[in-house]
């Protein structure tokens, strides 16, 4: 996730002139790389666990802290404004959530609205996926008259100007030609009914998750109170949303005040609840995830430069407070490693311990090498190709019908099927070198996929040989004689034949199937010269292809 | 130097002593019955040597164009024009003579304008008629001379050179430059050529088992061959650069004492992402981020039932690791979609659920899939090479130790350590490593194994898992900067490049 801001509002946030240098040092730190600096543009690219450092505010907030500038859990205080949202009935198989708040006096700019329209678009892209989870709305509070109604309606008496735009659209124009609507419209145009944001003046502040309207959701450089609004189907995606956008927010001077959110079942919710949670930490299990055996004063120390709440509660326990921004805290190891993080890589010595093992390859690594190694003895040159390819190289050109596995989103039909045999991969390899030196030689050692019904995965991975011979002149004489060289040397003298074989892609009397221990194990012999004008090889062309066990049990 | 001689030489410098002046290459061919390029390449080593003389001549030739052949067979215009004249008593009409000359009408003008230019007719007008008449008796027609002579092969003598400007001019001959090359002994070296030609008059060529059985190589010398020949290129069989580089990265594991494991390309989101704790909605697991199999089978089965159970309460409430999980319900659905894998950590997954016991070390190098298109940056696969430690106590500290190790292995020499994030491992981190050209590259991420992903295999005990970037590792290394040249389809590009570690 990227971050774009201004350096020297991001140097004013955290309150101190620090060198570029020392901010990237510090970063990194952090998880977060400076990805580009552009004069006072800077780029910052923040690991998506880090939804609350998302914006320049949370950057700072995360430095200053780091830094020692200041020191554990930022300060939120939230005050109740008395002001409603009433929740209609309906919307709990649509859009059930909904969680607001207020902040007053915020001194913000146009550059800084620019800002926040960009947190709200990356939090709702990652944290909301892509809306479906939650979406955000910010509104000139002074306009708003209420309480406001959070209900359904009928998409076509949905009408109003929205962002950005100067005319009247309604709710079915609006999902088939406003841009966000041609995007975020499927999440919720398969109902009958669309959620809607009203006002008691009966002016409506939005269609989410779509847009705001014009009227009430347009923030300027001059407004400084912003009422926040988050909908969603997922209750703690919505309510980290909006702590984190009204965090940001706040950063900048604003006072915060809470909403009552009514819902029909008689629920009631006062929003945003930034009170930390608290979870409980031991010096043990610090030592046992990170080798590090810190006293509680060093582990208090590390969190509060990560702004955590901490204090020893003595016998190496400590109580922390998970700031209500922080939407990775799942479990202990979480703020272990932030303790990691606060105490400093940089100053963590690596440790080599003892555990005592015997490696080993795997048996079927053993069989591939031993092949690459015969078959380089006789001469030919090893190759690696890509496992997917296409119906076309699989099928089409070798005279083939096989079945295939295919996947359901490739990003182009060239590669859009795992291979099922080698021989059609070399053929290509070889109509694309028709200009390479004579006689060519190659081969490959990889892993084919045929469908299987009955396996796990559907489908059963055989490691596999192939090789092929290119020249003004080829023998299938010879060819035998090499395979039986290689099965030879693979201990299967006098457990091999080769028997007579019709197949589309060979010419007929020069084709035979592999036997290993009355086993078909593969295919030798000349390519049909359909095949190859097929392939647009101008050379004859003699192979041979070969299953291995992977248990190496033949 | 090597003062013996090859076969080769000893015939030419034998044949050039033996004809004992300076001699051109072709004579010195003609008489040895050899090629002329084969003896003039011969005698550019020997004068290398300073055992012969040798000269560059360059010779102008002269050969007679399609006009000059015409002329040199039937005589020259004028000159025929000339002779009719004189042939009708030295006065003649135009067209009387013409005729008598056997002129053909391209002819005529050129006979008439060079018989004039030379002096040797007059024209007038006599009652209206074009008159010729003779103003010598006979004329001396150079001209002719040398045509016939360059006709006949014969050497031009100086009394002709005047003449040969205006052949050339009136495009009758044209010139040739060719080079000749004449080789003489040098004179002061005689005695020490004789005694190379000497040194071994029969040398052995292939050494027989007939000349070792007879013991016939005591008595004679080897001929000796031209060994300092720079050799051409030549394809025998051998490994792909990228497979030699990561075989030797396997071969770095098993010293490290990690035991190989397989896993199948075409994964359940089972194993590619939900017992690894990756949520159920997480963009990585989406279309535009991971191929999905649909074709014959879309889905496929759960084989251990027990596990299945654990790892769905885990994503639903965090079980029983202590952790509050996605708080989301988990679907079956989307557990038994079919994918190619995205990485290589469903491996290390499986091979835990076979091996639940301390101490354990494992690695893959195996290939990965993600739905990227082809380009210099990104391909739709990928190689991993992934591996795991677990025993008691093993640390974050240890975790960094291991991938320093590794990375020290493989030729790193200096590295340093930044909190990473990854869905399955808490903490977190990723190895960087200072590369020459390419500064800090990030080579190796890696981590504890959360407890949402060991307790439902029932291990309590910490699992390190780590990778490493091979194949940008083995990119720095060959100086490559497109990822398709991993893969390249190039045959010549392949046959010449090499990996060395």
């Amino acid at each position: 996730m990227i971050v774009e801001c201004r350096l020297d509002s991001l140097l004013e946030l955290i309150g101190k002139d620090i060198t570029l240098e020392k901010l990237e040092e510090t970063l990194f730190l952090l998880k977060a790389e400076i990805e580009k600096v552009d004069g006072n543009d800077i780029e910052i690219e923040v690991n998506p666990d880090r939804q609350d450092m998302l914006s320049a505010e949370g950057i700072a907030r995360a430095v200053r802290a780091f830094l020692g500038l200041s020191s554990g859990l930022p300060k939120m205080p939230v005050r109740k404004s008395g002001k409603e949202i009433i929740v209609g009935k309906g919307l709990e198989k649509i859009r059930p959530y909904i969680a607001c708040s207020i902040i007053r006096g915020a001194k913000i700019n146009e550059e800084l609205v620019k800002e926040y329209m960009h947190l709200q678009e990356s939090l709702t892209a990652t944290h909301g996926r892509n809306r479906k989870k939650a979406s955000i709305g910010l509104y000139v509070y002074k306009d708003i008259k209420f309480p406001i109604h959070y209900r359904l309606e009928n998409p076509d008496d949905i009408e109003f100007i929205p962002l950005g735009y100067e005319e009247i659209m309604d709710g079915p124009t609006i999902i088939k030609e406003h841009e966000k609507g041609q995007i975020f419209g499927p999440i919720i145009s398969k109902f009958r009914k669309w959620p809607l944001l009203i006002d008691s003046a009966d002016a409506i502040l939005s269609l989410p998750p779509i847009i705001n309207s014009n009227n009430l959701g347009r923030i300027t450089g001059d407004t400084s109170d912003i009422f926040v609004e988050v909908t969603g189907t997922h209750v703690p995606t919505v309510l980290q949303a909006l702590n984190i956008m009204t965090a940001s927010i706040a950063e900048r001077g604003g006072k915060i005040q809470s909403v009552t959110i009514k819902y029909p079942d008689g629920g009631i919710w006062e929003t945003p609840d930034l009170t930390p949670s608290i979870r409980a930490v031991n010096c043990t299990q610090v030592k046992d995830l990170l080798g590090l055996d810190l006293k509680p004063t060093h582990i208090i120390k590390a969190l509060k430069r990560m702004c955590y709440g901490a204090k020893s509660e003595g016998k190496g326990k400590i109580e922390v407070s998970v700031p209500a921004f922080r939407t990775d805290i799942l479990h202990n190891v979480d703020i272990i490693e932030d303790i990691a993080i606060g105490y400093g890589f940089d100053n963590i010595e690596p440790t080599m311990p003892e555990t005592m093992t015997t490696g080993k390859l795997l048996p079927i690594t053993r069989l591939k090498d031993k092949i690459r190694d015969l078959m380089i003895g006789v001469g030919y040159q090893e190759i690696i190709s890509f496992i997917m390819s296409s119906p076309e190289i699989m099928n089409n050109r070798m005279n083939r019908d096989r079945e295939l596995v295919e996947t359901a989103n490739p990003k182009s039909r060239e590669y859009s099927i795992l291979r099922n045999s080698l021989l059609p991969v070399l053929l290509d390899f070889t109509s694309q070198n028709q200009h390479a030196d004579y006689p060519q030689q190659i081969f490959e050692v990889g892993d084919i996929v045929v469908p299987d019904q009955k396996a796990e995965t559907r489908c059963r991975q055989i490691p596999a040989l192939c090789g092929l011979t290119s020249d003004t002149t080829v023998n299938v004489t010879d060819m035998i004689n090499e395979v039986g060289f290689i099965l030879r040397n693979l201990g299967l003298e006098e457990e091999f034949e080769f028997r007579r074989k019709e197949d589309s892609s060979f010419i007929t009397g020069r084709c035979a199937e592999i036997i290993v221990k009355n086993k078909t194990r593969g295919i030798l012999g000349e390519i049909s010269p359909e095949v190859l004008k097929a392939f647009k090889i101008g050379m004859p062309v003699v192979s041979f292809e070969l299953d291995l066990p992977r248990d190496c049990q033949w | 130097m090597n003062e013996q001689l090859t076969e080769g030489e000893r015939t030419v410098l034998r044949g050039l002593a033996e004809m004992g002046k300076r001699v051109q290459s072709s004579v010195l061919a003609e008489q040895l019955e050899q090629n002329e390029e084969r003896v003039v390449s011969i005698l550019n080593s020997l004068a290398q040597r300073n055992l012969v003389k040798l000269d560059i001549i360059e010779i102008v030739s002269y050969s007679l164009t399609e006009e000059g052949k015409k002329y040199a067979e039937k005589g020259l215009p004028e000159k025929r024009l000339f002779d009719a004249v004189i042939k009708l008593s030295g006065k003649a009409s135009m067209d009387e003579a013409v005729t008598k000359a056997g002129l053909e009408p391209q002819e005529k003008g050129i006979a008439i304008s060079w018989s004039r230019k030379n002096g040797w007719l007059g024209i007038k007008k006599v009652d209206k008629k074009t008159v010729l008449e003779a103003k010598r008796e006979k004329v001396d027609a150079e001209l002719e001379e040398l045509l016939e002579k360059i006709r006949s092969n014969e050497d031009i003598p100086k009394s002709l050179s005047k003449i040969v400007k205006v052949a050339e001019d009136r495009k009758l001959i044209k010139s040739s430059i060719t080079r000749k090359f004449e080789a003489e002994i040098v004179s002061e070296k005689k005695k020490e050529i004789s005694e190379l030609l000497e040194e071994t008059i029969d040398g052995i060529a292939d050494l027989t088992a007939e000349i070792l059985k007879s013991d016939k190589w005591k008595e004679q010398d080897f001929k000796p061959f031209n060994v300092e020949i720079d050799p051409p290129y030549i394809h025998y069989g051998r490994k792909h650069p990228y497979a030699e580089f990561n075989d030797w990265l396997r071969e770095i594991l098993i010293g490290l004492g990690f035991t190989e494991w397989f896993g199948p390309y075409v994964e359940t989101e089972f194993w590619n992402n939900d017992v690894l704790f990756v949520p159920q909605d997480h963009v990585a697991r989406e279309e535009q981020d991971q191929f999905r199999v649909h074709k014959p089978h879309t889905h496929g089965d759960i084989i251990d039932q027990k596990h299945y159970k654990k790892v769905k309460k885990v994503h639903e409430d965090g079980g029983d690791t202590g952790s509050i999980g996605w708080e989301a319900p988990f679907s079956k659905e989307v557990t038994t979609r079919l994918c190619l894998r995205s990485h290589t950590t469903p491996v290390s997954l499986r091979y835990l659920s076979e091996h639940r016991e301390s101490p354990q070390k494992m690695f893959i190098i195996e290939r990965n899939f993600r739905s990227e298109t082809l380009s210099a940056r990104h391909a739709q696969e990928f190689n991993q090479c992934e591996g795991i430690i677990m025993d008691k106590g093993l640390t974050l500290r240890d975790l960094m130790g291991y991938i320093r190790e590794i990375c020290t292995r493989v030729g790193i020499k200096k590295m340093k350590f930044k909190p990473g994030q990854f869905p399955f491992t808490e903490p977190s981190i990723e190895g960087f490593a200072k590369h020459e050209k390419l500064g800090w590259i990030e080579v190796a991420p890696g981590g504890v194994f959360r407890p949402e992903v060991t307790y439902p295999l029932g291990i309590k005990d910490s699992v390190l898992a780590w990778g490493i970037g091979s194949g940008r590792l083995y990119m720095a290394a060959m100086g490559i900067d497109d990822i398709r040249e991993l893969y390249s389809r190039d045959l010549s590009w392949i046959r010449r490049k090499y990996f060395i570690t």
